[in-house]
C-alpha cells in the first residue's frame, strides 16, 4: 500500500504518522552553517557515523549559490553574472575575492578573465565594429548587428550565437571564452544567454553551467549514485562516508574538491568501499550456486510442516506444533536468547589445509554461503519488515478510529520500526565485513558483537510484530538495547 | 549541400589571389571545403627540399570550429604522428573563430622549423629528439629524402 492510497482514506498527513525509513536516520543532522565545533567533536565521539553534511536537491543548491552571487554582486557592484565568473574562477570563496577587489580590483578582473590583459594585442574585433565588418563571418552589417564582450572585441550577433552553440555542444559552458584571436576573456552568462536563441541550448547551457559551479564548489558534489539527482554538501575535514538521502548510495566525503574517489555502492557500514566491491562481484559471479537457498519456505524442523516466512523476524513460530525455531540455522529458538549467540558465527575447519582441493573448493564454498545467506536474508527482511510497517499504519489507524488511543500514543511504533530498519541495515552490512576478515582474535570480537546486534534485532523485530501484545516501556528499553548495540560495533570496527 | 558562407569563399580568393610563400592551397574540384596543400620544408631544417603534401578539410560550423588538418606524405617529426595527425594548439584548444586557414598553414610551417619534443604526438621520435638530436635529425633527413622529394 502506498502512502498516497492512504492519504486519500484518512486526512492525516505524512507528517502526522511519520513514515519513517531508514534514510531519515542516516540524514538527521541539520546543516548547522557555522557548527559549534565543541558539539560536533562530541557527537562525532559518541556517533561514529556522524557527519555534519546534507543531500540538496538542485533547486536547494541554485538557492544557495544564488545567495552568494546576490551577495558578491552587491558588495561589488558587478552584475551577478559577472559575480559567478569570480566565483567560478575562485571556488567560491566569497570573502577572499572581496578582499582581492580591495587590493586590486584591475589585476582581479585580469586573472578572472573579465578583463583581457594590457596591452591589447589583437585588434581584429575592435577594428571590425568601426568598420561595420564581423572579422568572423566577413560580412558588412549595421552596427546594431552587433555584441561587444567585456574585453571590447566585437562581433555580429549570429557570429556570436554560432560560436557558443559549438561550444556547448562540446559540453562548454562557463568556459566559453572571446572569439578574437589571442583573447582570453569568457562571455559571462548573460552574455550568452542575450545571444543564444534556441531554447534547447539555452537550457544546455544552463545545466553545464550548474555543473560546473557545483564542480569549482568545495562544499558540494554530485551524489554518485546512477541516475541521482542529489547533490551532497559538507564541511568535514576528514574524510567520511555517507549516504544519500535519495538513492542511498555510499560516498565520501569532505570538504575538499580534488578528493577523487567515489563509491557509489548502496552505503554499507562497516564494511569499507573495496571489501563491498569485492563482495558483490563475488555474488554477482556466485549467484547460481547461491539461488538455491533463497527461497522462501523451509520445513519445521520438528513436525515437518513447509511454513512461509512472511516476517522479518528470524525467530519462527510453527503454526502447526508451535515449536519456536530459528530461520537461519533452523536451531531451537531457546538456545539463540542466551549470552553467546552462534547462528551468525562461521566456524572454519582448522584442518582445511590438509584436506583435499575438492575438499577445499566445497568448504570455501559453504563459508561463502553460510554470510551470503545471512546476508540475503537481512536484505529480504528489510523488505518484509518494511510491509510491516505498512500493516502496522493500518492497524494504527483502525486502532484510532475506533477510539482506542490516539495517533500520538502509537508513535513509539514508528520509531522502533524505523530503528529496526536502520539496525538490521547495518547488520547486513556486517556480514561482507565478516566474510573478508582474517581468522583471530578480531574477527572473534566482531562476531560476539555481530551475534549480540543480531540477537537484540531479532528480538526487537518479534516484539513488534506482536506489538498489540508487548508493553510499551518493554519495547522502548529494547530499542535502546539494539542502538546500543549497533553503535558499539560501528565504533569498533568503523574505519573509513 | 548548403550555400558556402562568404567566409570560406573571401578564404579562397585571397589564398589564390596571395598565396603564402612555400605553401599552395587548392580547392577540390568537387568539394570547395577540401584542401590539397603542399607545404615546402622550410630552408636549415631537416626538412628543407622536401614537399609535404597535407589535406585540410573546413567542418561544417567552420569558422567556430578549426579545420581538420592532417599530413599525407611520411615524416619524421615529434608533433606529427605516423597517421600524420598535428599537435598543434591552434588545431585544438586554441582555436578562434578569428584564426584562418592562413594563420592555419603558417602555424604548420613554423612548426617543421621548430619542433617541440616537450609536447609530443609521436613519443618514440620525440625521446630520441630529447636524447640524441643529431640522430633524430638525420632521421628527419633521411625520411625527408626518401618520402618527400622524388614526385
Ligand atoms: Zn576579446
Ligand atoms: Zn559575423
Ligand atoms: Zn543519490
Ligand atoms: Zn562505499
Ligand atoms: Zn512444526
Ligand atoms: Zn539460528
Amino acid at each position: 500500500m502506498t502512502t498516497e492510497e492512504y492519504d486519500t482514506e484518512m486526512d492525516y498527513s505524512d507528517s502526522d504518522c511519520g513514515d519513517p525509513g531508514y534514510e531519515d536516520y542516516y540524514n538527521v543532522h541539520p546543516w548547522d552553517g557555522e557548527g559549534d565545533n565543541d558539539i560536533d567533536n562530541d557527537q562525532s565521539r559518541r556517533d561514529p557515523e556522524y557527519a555534519v553534511y546534507d543531500c540538496l536537491r538542485i533547486e536547494e543548491v541554485e538557492r544557495l549559490l544564488n545567495e552568494d552571487v546576490e551577495s558578491l554582486s552587491n558588495s561589488l557592484h558587478i552584475t551577478p553574472s559577472l559575480a559567478k565568473v569570480l566565483l567560478h574562477a575562485h571556488n567560491w570563496a566569497l570573502q577572499d575575492i572581496i578582499a582581492k577587489y580591495r587590493t586590486n580590483a584591475s589585476s582581479l578582473f585580469i586573472n578572472s578573465k573579465i578583463k583581457p590583459l594590457p596591452p591589447l594585442d589583437s585588434l581584429s574585433g575592435l577594428k571590425s565594429q568601426r568598420s561595420g565588418l564581423c572579422s568572423v563571418c566577413v560580412a558588412i552589417q549595421s552596427a546594431e548587428k552587433f555584441s561587444t564582450l567585456t574585453c571590447g572585441h566585437s562581433f555580429c550577433k549570429d557570429c556570436w550565437c554560432m560560436h557558443f552553440e559549438v561550444q556547448i555542444s562540446q559540453g562548454i559552458s562557463t568556459g566559453i571564452s572571446c572569439m578574437a584571436q589571442d583573447c582570453n576573456v569568457l562571455a559571462p552568462e548573460d552574455f550568452v544567454l542575450s545571444l543564444l536563441t534556441k531554447p534547447n541550448m539555452r537550457e544546455r547551457y544552463q545545466q553545464f553551467a550548474f555543473c560546473d559551479y557545483v564542480k569549482s564548489h568545495p562544499q558540494l558534489r554530485f551524489c554518485p549514485g546512477p541516475n541521482c539527482q542529489m547533490i551532497m554538501r559538507s564541511k568535514e575535514q576528514r574524510a567520511k562516508r555517507v549516504m544519500c538521502s535519495s538513492c542511498k548510495t555510499c560516498d565520501l566525503i569532505r570538504n575538499c574538491n580534488n578528493f577523487s574517489f567515489r563509491c557509489g555502492i548502496d552505503y554499507h557500514a562497516p564494511t569499507d568501499c573495496n571489501t563491498m566491491k569485492k563482495w558483490l562481484t563475488k555474488c554477482a559471479d556466485d549467484s547460481e550456486t547461491a539461488n538455491y537457498i533463497s527461497a522462501h519456505t523451509k520445513d519445521c524442523p520438528k513436525c515437518h510442516i513447509c511454513i512461509e516466512k512472511n516476517g522479518g523476524c528470524n525467530h519462527m513460530q510453527c503454526y502447526n506444533c508451535k515449536y519456536d525455531f530459528c530461520w537461519m540455522c533452523l536451531g531451537d529458538w531457546k538456545a539463540h536468547g542466551s549470552e553467546y549467540y552462534v547462528c551468525s558465527r562461521y566456524k572454519e575447519n582448522p584442518n582445511i589445509a590438509h584436506e583435499s582441493v575438492l575438499a577445499q573448493a566445497r568448504e570455501a564454498l559453504k563459508k561463502y554461503l553460510h554470510y551470503y545467506e545471512r546476508w540475503e536474508n537481512h536484505s529480504k527482511s528489510l523488505k518484509l519488515e518494511e510491509q510491516t510497517l505498512e500493516a502496522i499504519k493500518m492497524q494504527i489507524n483502525k486502532k484510532v478510529m475506533n477510539y482506542s488511543g490516539t495517533w500520538i500514543d502509537w508513535q513509539h511504533l514508528f520509531a522502533a520500526a524505523s530503528l529496526l530498519t536502520r539496525c538490521r541495515y547495518t547488520l547486513q552490512y556486517t556480514y561482507p565485513y565478516a566474510y573478508y576478515m582474517e581468522p583471530g582474535p578480531r574477527k572473534e570480537l566482531f562476531e560476539y558483537q555481530q551475534a549480540q546486534l543480531e540477537a537484540e534485532i531479532e528480538d526487537l523485530s518479534w516484539k513488534i510484530e506482536h506489538a498489540e501484545t508487548t508493553n510499551r516501556g518493554d519495547l522502548e528499553n529494547q530499542m535502546d538495547i539494539a542502538e546500543k548495540r549497533r553503535v558499539t560495533l560501528l565504533k569498533d570496527f568503523l574505519e573509513v | 549541400m548548403a550555400a558556402l558562407p562568404r567566409r570560406i569563399i573571401k578564404e579562397t580568393q585571397r589564398l589564390m589571389q596571395e598565396p603564402v610563400p612555400g605553401i599552395s592551397a587548392v580547392p577540390d574540384d568537387t568539394n570547395a571545403r577540401y584542401f590539397h596543400v603542399i607545404v615546402t620544408g622550410p630552408e636549415d631544417s631537416p626538412f628543407e627540399g622536401g614537399l609535404f603534401k597535407l589535406e585540410l578539410f573546413l567542418p561544417e560550423d567552420y569558422p567556430m570550429s578549426a579545420p581538420k588538418v592532417r599530413f599525407i606524405t611520411k615524416i619524421y617529426h615529434p608533433n606529427i604522428d605516423r597517421l600524420g595527425r598535428i599537435c598543434l594548439d591552434i588545431l585544438k584548444d586554441k582555436w578562434s573563430p578569428a584564426l584562418q586557414i592562413r594563420t592555419v598553414l603558417l602555424s604548420i610551417q613554423a612548426l617543421l622549423s621548430a619542433p617541440n619534443p616537450d609536447d609530443p604526438l609521436a613519443n618514440d621520435v620525440a625521446e630520441l629528439w630529447k636524447v640524441n638530436e643529431s640522430e633524430a635529425i638525420r632521421n628527419a633527413k633521411e625520411w625527408t629524402r626518401r618520402y618527400a622529394m622524388d614526385n
